[in-house]
């Protein structure tokens, strides 16, 4: 008791915050997976529209999607080598045990657009922007271009189903100031999600955010009230805003108006939002404390990221959703699991083998926080009766597979959920050498997209998901 | 080399640059390419870039005399760059002559660029959204309101090394509703809905102190859990009523590591003799309390005691427990006639409320009319504010509303509206078909108060745009800014990035794995370590008391060694201090117009006893920033050698000679290495002749430097990063690394030797002062305009850099330099803007 009490107070002097407050929001977001009653008693997309397969699994229920990045590459042999529905866990992927049977281990896909071409250095800068997008991005410091990513081309045509078309999250916090990789645009690093070749869907990366933003400010029991006042207070000016943006795009050149376009697309998607809670009425109150900022510890800042985005998809606040650890090249030390040195630093090991183990060691880290993600999501029953992973497709991977060297082929990624019973998990399927892209066309598929003929550098489907 | 051409360029550039004459834009009409340029190419150049050879793709022989040079922009941009640097022709080949060398930048900026010095292309900023810091500050001086953007706004991407850039910082839906909601946030702290409220009087802790009461004081009270205490405080009622009373506490500690403190103690709270409070405490770290009374009390004086008892005599006092009282609120008396007017009230509301609805309209839209000038930074037409008095009356006339927040709406609207969000600006309508146009006097404000200030104009920045008197009066208004408080923001801002000061704060730096570098071998310290281990392994009760004694001392031992490691720890405190040295630094250089060399090197910096300790320096004491003169030997003084500068280019258990390199090669010199090529090979390789010992880094970098793929880039690097190395990863003075002796000393890839650090900065100061010169400039114009530089801006800066070098280096030239150039005055004319929005070769520079 003495022991336990002295290590929590060592965490609270560590963060900086409230004690209790710290641990009021983690219990709370821990503990989500039992809320049973936050289930939509009656689903959005079933008031709007009949269902027509999108983003519906058959029995009904919502079929999500959500695409997480960890940085850096992995360490290629730790990652699973023998393929069919017997297959064995590799080291790095042990933690996925108990959800073996839910996920997919996917070899054999590229993203050519990642290598250096005819651009040079900046393989960290394009892993990153490059693997949900399947495009080359324009190397600039200023004049961003990359194209738009897989996440926002689905939440495009299913958005209108929930009350967030998508959510963007990160467990990256701060940023360093200088210029970025070899010339790009700290854009094109700091983001994994794209609305247009130009706008970058900036991620959130602190608990309390995100939790107010999708349930409402104030405490437990306020937030519906507190919301409501906010969308009032918000459609009384919505109309001024919209107005003096129209005038002032007038005025404005061209690549100044691209500026105002995208405030006036922030404008209609609020608007749209008001509209809807006020035909639909709000979401529930999750009834919970409100999470504290972002926690000093790594794995709890994961694990709350994660909890967010499971009580998301739990309440059917979004079907979309990326999440990205850290930006590729991310040089973050992991004192706490014993390796002081930087992760990209490490990951160019040159076949040193104790640098190897300590990258493995940092693969299997962020792989731990996965798996209990996946028990969690597991644990959560959907409306249809089936676990929530069932009816989620969940991509695990990064836009670089081997970080000593700077390939983007054979990248390591994995298919966790079930997609509402469309995709075969619990094998490991070789491809040989596909666009990464011709995965995510498959996956728009299942959420009933229509009309992608082609998606970046895809060249057809991936069969055999 | 002598000193003889530095001085010609440097006359020789001067006279050009300075007088504008018209004899240079002669001389440049003048030069004929296949004459006066196409030999010089042959002859110095050709070798590698010519006659077949394309060394790192550029062959200049594609150019002839036929050809269209400004296709070719993009290559005779690097040509100037390398040539100017004196990275070509290599050190070790034939050199051109002075005369030869500026007959081709000339030409290369008249022929190829077609710049007009009298009349540079001031090129085209895309509007600026507020970043986090410029949000903050606007609404601080706007409101004055505190609104913690770290916290509410995700950070903004940077471009160029700037978060501050126009076309890099975008707006997704998230932002959007982050600021509609940061609006409302704003607006509901900042400014009062309601006209009267109860009076409320706060009594701090501090002022219950004694028998009496302080008034003066102010804070909060502590009383120790370990003795009795009793203090007071007495409350006059000038009327009698109903008042509330709410007594907040707080329960502290100082915390220790593992121990616990069991005291307890009773706590008394006393109002006119009677207990409202009787309470035991025990241990509750931070957990704060608070207790409401309502009271009916007649007009008169109250008195309100508290008193503490201890219950716990015998228990170990281990952390300090304490009872804080923070404060004790009044609020009464209750009742409209009793209410007084908010906090802030006449700032927003400087009239009282008219009864007749008209009137109340036009007070409405002159108040909204007035806010939206100031946060638009701009004049407002008039069907704005009539638009704005529409939207006020809309929520005033509901049932229950008050004017008053009738007119907060309005004014969330405003903060929410793009043209606070943006930077938008006009030009100054001339009348003329001019390729480039003026901006007018209030862009020509906001351009001067978010470069200096990083926030919005002040009144008297708009008093002058209005009258038309800003441009006029230019260099006495920006004097006037960089004496202002608010100019700190240059230091924080621009150096913070531009030299990565901020990034000191959360650098990952692991100080054990970073000492254990440097740990002399020592035999006695081993052979205790392995004592300790056969001693540990021994089963507990097998150990004599001996035994059991030297293991004690010998943990004794090690936690005093590992205390002294936690000494040099990086701590926030220490972090912070480096920061603010780098900060202080420049402030001081810039403030006291000092030359901007002593950036680079001077016997001088800003430490305090903390940071004093880190570098060795001594007989400094006290927590607060302070100018030392540095001890002759010292190798600190300059940037290479601050702290931050060190930390920020290194890992987080070791330093980083290449990252030092091409910081000091991008930051410093301006010529930036191309970034790695892909498919680099292996080091093992290179290192396999050491593998008898581990080889030290310089010997792994020399190593790699044999590969000419790399060699090209490295021997630029490394040798001003392995100069570096007496300094660890964490900025502290170290002579070994792995028990061998650390080797400073080197060679730039320009030619120039130096033994130490302390020669390197020399010989940056008098060999490449000009290199410098342009580098800073740039940085700091790429920030003062929020975009890249480009070709075009290439006339701009050399302009800039001839009149700091006429002033002898003084920032003052510098400033005024920017502030007046053609970029940072004029824009494209809209129509000349679609014509040339063409242009692609936006960040190279």
């Amino acid at each position: 008791m003495k022991t336990n009490q002295a290590n929590n107070l060592a965490i609270q002097r560590q963060a900086g915050f409230n004690r209790r407050q710290f641990l009021r929001g983690l219990g709370a977001c821990i503990a989500l997976p039992t809320f049973g009653s936050l289930l939509p008693t009656k689903l959005l997309a079933d008031v709007i529209s009949p269902q027509n397969g999108l983003a519906t699994t058959a029995t009904g229920a919502p079929l999500r999607t959500a695409f997480v990045y960890f940085p850096n590459g992995a360490i290629p042999g730790a990652w699973p080598s023998n393929d069919g529905s017997d297959f064995q866990l590799s080291r790095t992927l042990q933690p996925l045990a108990s959800s073996q049977k839910q996920i997919q281990v996917i070899g054999g896909l590229d993203h050519m657009n990642a290598t250096a071409g005819m651009d040079g250095g900046g393989d960290h800068a394009r892993a990153n922007s490059t693997f949900l997008t399947g495009v080359r991005l324009k190397k600039s410091a200023t004049d961003i271009h990359a194209g738009v990513s897989i996440d926002q081309a689905i939440a495009r045509q299913i958005g209108h189903l929930t009350r967030f078309p998508s959510l963007e999250l990160t467990c990256d916090a701060g940023r360093n100031t200088g210029a970025c990789d070899s010339g790009y645009s700290c854009a094109y690093q700091y983001n994994i999600s794209w609305s247009s070749p130009n706008t970058p869907m900036t991620p959130e990366a602190n608990p309390r955010q995100v939790f107010e933003r999708l349930f409402g400010a104030g405490a437990a029991g306020e937030r519906v009230a507190n919301s409501q006042r906010r969308r009032q207070e918000q459609r009384s000016i919505l109309d001024f805003v919209m107005q003096d943006a129209r005038s002032m795009q007038q005025r404005l050149g061209s690549t100044d108006q691209d500026k105002l376009d995208q405030y006036l697309t922030g404008i209609r998607e609020l608007e749209t939002r008001i509209q809807r809670a006020e035909q639909f009425g709000d979401v529930k109150d999750p009834m919970v404390e409100t999470p504290a900022g972002i926690p000093a510890d790594y794995a709890q800042h994961i694990q709350l990221m994660y909890d967010l985005m499971l009580l998301a998809f739990q309440t059917d606040s979004t079907r979309v959703a990326t999440m990205l650890l850290a930006h590729d090249g991310s040089n973050r030390s992991f004192a706490d699991i014993g390796i002081p040195e930087g992760h990209h630093d490490l990951s160019h090991h040159q076949n040193n083998a104790e640098k190897i183990e300590k990258i493995t060691e940092i693969d299997l880290f962020y792989v731990q926080q996965f798996g209990k993600f996946l028990d969690k999501m597991s644990a959560t029953k959907d409306v249809d009766g089936n676990s929530i992973l069932h009816n989620t497709m969940i991509v695990y991977g990064g836009g670089n597979a081997d970080g000593n060297r700077h390939t983007h082929s054979n990248l390591p990624i994995l298919l966790a959920g079930g997609g509402g019973g469309t995709i075969t998990p619990g094998r490991f399927v070789k491809h040989g050498g596909k666009p990464a892209t011709n995965l995510f066309l498959s996956m728009a598929d299942r959420m009933g997209v229509k009309n992608l003929e082609r998606f970046g550098d895809s060249t057809g489907r991936l069969e055999n998901v | 080399m002598n000193f003889r051409p530095v001085i010609l360029i440097a006359t020789f550039a001067a006279s050009l640059t300075v007088n504008l004459t018209a004899w240079a834009v002669e001389m440049a009409a003048a030069i004929d390419f296949k004459k006066n340029i196409q030999p010089v190419l042959v002859e110095y150049c050709y070798d590698c870039h010519g006659d077949g050879e394309h060394s790192g793709g550029v062959a200049l022989d594609a150019f002839n005399s036929n050809t269209n040079f400004i296709e070719g922009r993009d290559v005779w941009w690097r040509v100037l760059k390398n040539l100017r640097a004196g990275l070509m022709p290599p050190a070790k080949k034939s050199q051109p002559t002075v005369d030869q060398k500026a007959i081709i930048e000339h030409w290369i900026k008249n022929a190829v660029f077609e710049t007009d010095p009298l009349n540079p292309d001031p090129g085209h900023i895309t509007i600026r959204r507020l970043n986090r810091v410029e949000y903050q500050n606007t609404i601080r001086d706007l409101l004055d309101a505190e609104f913690n953007v770290q916290e509410e706004f995700p950070p903004d991407d940077t471009g160029h090394g700037f978060d501050n850039i126009g076309e890099v910082l975008t707006m997704s839906p998230m932002l959007l509703e982050k600021y509609m909601v940061a609006a409302e946030k704003i607006i509901g702290q900042a400014v009062p809905t309601v006209s009267g409220v109860t009076p409320e009087k706060i009594i701090l802790g501090s002022q219950f102190r004694g028998d009496a009461g302080d008034p003066k004081r102010s804070g909060p009270l502590w009383l120790s859990y370990y003795s009795p205490a009793s203090v007071t405080n007495i409350f006059k009622a000038e009327v009698a009523g109903d008042y509330q009373l709410n007594v907040d506490l707080v329960i502290n500690e100082k915390y220790v590591d593992d121990v616990f403190d069991y005291n307890k103690c009773l706590f008394i709270f006393r109002l006119d003799g009677k207990e409202l409070l009787k309470k035991e405490f025990s241990w509750e770290g931070g957990k704060p309390y608070r207790f409401s009374y309502d009271q009916s009390w007649a007009a008169g004086d109250h008195q309100m005691d508290f008193e503490l008892r201890p219950l716990t005599p015998d228990a170990a006092q281990t952390r300090t427990l304490s009872m804080q009282i923070t404060a004790v609120t009044v609020r009464g008396p209750v009742g409209k006639e009793y209410a007084v007017r908010p906090k802030n009230y006449a700032r927003f509301f400087p009239k009282k409320v008219p009864a007749d609805a008209d009137d109340r309209r036009a007070y409405a839209q002159e108040l909204l009319g007035n806010f939206a000038q100031r946060a638009f930074r701009r004049p407002v037409d008039k069907k704005t504010s009539e638009r704005l008095a529409r939207l006020a009356e809309s929520i005033y006339e509901q049932p229950g509303k008050t004017f008053e927040a009738g007119v907060a709406e309005g004014m969330i609207a405003v903060l929410a509206s793009p043209r606070f969000i943006f930077r938008e600006e006009n030009i100054e309508s001339t009348g003329g078909e001019q390729p480039y146009a003026l901006v007018d006097e209030y862009a020509l404000a906001s351009r001067l108060s978010y470069f200096l200030w990083s926030s919005m104009p002040d009144d008297e920045l708009f008093q002058q745009a209005a009258a038309g008197t800003l441009r006029k009066n230019l260099s006495a208004q920006v004097n006037r800014m960089m004496a202002d408080k608010r100019s700190d923001a240059l230091e924080k801002n621009f150096v913070g990035q531009w030299l990565q000061a901020r990034d000191v704060t959360t650098a990952p730096i692991e100080a054990r794995s970073i000492l254990a570098r440097e740990q002399k071998f020592d035999p006695e310290r081993e052979a205790m370590q392995n004592r300790f281990r056969e001693l540990n392994n021994k089963n507990d009760g097998t150990l004599t008391k001996e035994e059991k004694a030297e293991l004690a001392a010998i943990r004794a031992s090690f936690r005093a060694q590992r205390q002294q490691q936690l000494r040099a720890d990086l701590t926030p405190e220490l972090r912070r201090a480096m920061q603010q040295e780098t900060e202080s630094v420049f402030n001081y250089v810039i403030r006291k117009d000092r030359s901007l060399l002593e950036l680079l090197d001077c016997d001088y910096t800003f430490v305090n006893e903390r940071l004093a300790r880190h570098y060795g320096l001594t007989n400094v004491v006290g927590q607060e920033m302070r100018r030392v003169t540095l001890p002759p030997d010292s190798p600190r003084g300059g940037i290479l050698t601050e702290g931050t500068v060190l930390i920020v280019t290194s890992n987080p258990t070791r330093t980083s000679p290449v990252k030092r390199g091409v910081f000091v090669l991008d930051n410093i010199l301006g010529t930036p290495p191309l970034p790695p090529p892909p498919n680099i090979p292996p080091l093992e390789d290179a290192i396999k002749g050491l593998t008898n010992r581990v080889p030290t880094l310089r010997e792994t970098l020399a190593a790699h430097r044999e590969n000419a793929l790399c060699s090209s880039c490295h021997n630029r690097m490394d040798p001003l990063g392995l100069a570096l190395e007496n300094f660890n990863a964490m900025g502290m003075w170290r002579d070994q690394e792995y028990n061998q002796p650390v080797d400073p000393s080197g060679q730039l890839a320009t030619g120039e030797s130096f033994s130490n650090i302390k020669e390197l900065k020399r010989v940056l100061v008098k060999k490449h002062a000009e290199d410098f010169y342009r580098t800073l400039t740039q940085k700091l114009l790429t920030y003062a305009l929020g975009r890249g530089l480009d070709y075009y801006d290439v006339e701009t800066v050399d302009q800039i850099v001839a009149r700091i070098e006429k002033s002898g280096g003084k920032p003052s030239a510098l400033l005024a330099g920017i502030v007046e150039s053609a970029p940072f005055q004029k824009t494209r004319s809209p129509v000349r803007t679609a014509a040339t929005s063409g242009d692609n070769a936006k960040d190279k520079l």
